[in-house]
């Protein structure tokens, strides 16, 4: 039996080492998504209740001012779903890594996909035969990302509690929101894409049922599609 | 504020927002392939929908544009950390620093 399971501890303790120094990335993210929850009036238990059941800080976060704002539902769970399509992509794109991996182990597999995660794993699941080791390699960083993320949100829960509230913390949870914009927006059509969304969001603020923020998003997509075929016909490859 | 139970049906919803696209093509493996356009499309979908929702926060007080509120200033401040350095903590520090100085200069 030791044996069966020894590529499976190799690989995770391979992954777990390579992903160690990057995951330091991840703590002021739990912070503040944990300030953030509290910021807007949930109760610890709720909190850390939406932190286990969704593990997504974009979607959290996104979605935060709508639940505050008591949105519809239909717009909470369509925003949540753009903010998490880049995962269909990327789920796409590792899915080779997963042949051989038993059901049960893909599904939490899936559960546990993080842009960080995605980042260290794709190489080497590709590349790797042993589907055990693969599994290990992938399963260490993910679990770790989600014991950091579940720890560090319940510290930034309780540390919002002692801090004053006209220090506004929740405005952390915007500033959270441009830090992961902008190095997307280094490329140019995702820069339009960011700005036609942003613009068209704003000036369709009085739309009902504030579908003005779907309208931006379907804008924004539109745009930054239009710019990469027009970018790709004015310099040919 | 408080909240009802109806938030953990919320909860649960979010919840298959996420594990539903992150499963998707892992749990189906090989056998299903998105086509080529609707991939890159989609590429789009989270740089527009972040935008959706910071740029009029940062852009309205009150429902009314404000070209020159202590949020956009934050969110300038923040945008420049982000751009110039690669310390995950400083694009809090100098945004939260901005809001609170623009703040005072403001009177507000």
């Amino acid at each position: 039996m030791v044996h069966v399971h020894s590529t499976f501890w190799s690989g995770a303790r391979e992954g777990f080492t390579v992903f160690l120094p990057l995951s330091v990335g991840l703590v002021p993210w739990a912070l503040v998504m944990g300030m953030a929850m509290a910021g807007v009036g949930f109760t610890p238990l709720q909190a850390m209740g939406m932190n286990v059941l969704v593990f997504a800080g974009t979607a959290q976060l996104g979605t935060l001012p709508l639940i505050a704002a008591e949105a519809p539902l239909w717009l909470i769970l369509t925003t949540a779903l753009a903010l998490n399509l880049r995962f269909v992509i990327f789920s796409a794109a590792i899915a080779p890594g997963f042949r051989g991996v038993p059901m049960p182990a893909r599904w939490v597999s899936g559960f546990l996909l993080t842009d960080g995660v995605f980042a260290v794993c794709l190489d080497k699941m590709l590349t790797v035969d042993d589907p055990r080791w693969r599994l290990g390699y992938y399963l260490a960083p993910a679990v770790w990302s989600w014991v950091l993320w579940q720890g560090f949100a319940l510290i930034g829960v309780f540390a919002s509690g002692i801090l004053p509230k006209q220090w506004s913390l929740e405005f952390m949870a915007t500033i959270a929101l441009i830090v992961l914009l902008v190095p997307m927006a280094k490329v140019r059509p995702m820069l339009l894409a960011a700005v036609v969304g942003g613009l068209s969001a704003t000036l369709l603020r009085n739309m009902p049922l504030r579908l003005g923020v779907v309208a931006g998003i379907v804008a924004g997509i539109a745009a930054g599609f239009a710019a990469e075929h027009w970018e790709h016909r004015s310099k040919p490859t | 504020m408080t909240y009802d139970a109806s938030l953990w049906i919320i909860f649960i919803l979010l919840g298959l927002c996420t594990l539903l696209p992150r499963g998707s093509f892992i749990v189906l493996g090989n056998r299903v392939t998105l086509p080529g356009a609707l991939q890159r499309a989609l590429r789009y979908a989270p740089a527009a929908a972040l935008a959706a929702i910071v740029v009029p926060d940062v852009l309205l007080v009150g429902g009314e544009l404000a070209p020159f509120n202590p949020k956009l200033a934050a969110a300038i401040a923040a945008v420049t950390a982000t751009l110039l350095w690669r310390n995950p903590w400083l694009p809090f520090i100098a945004g939260m620093a901005a809001l609170h100085a623009a703040r005072l200069l403001a009177g507000v």
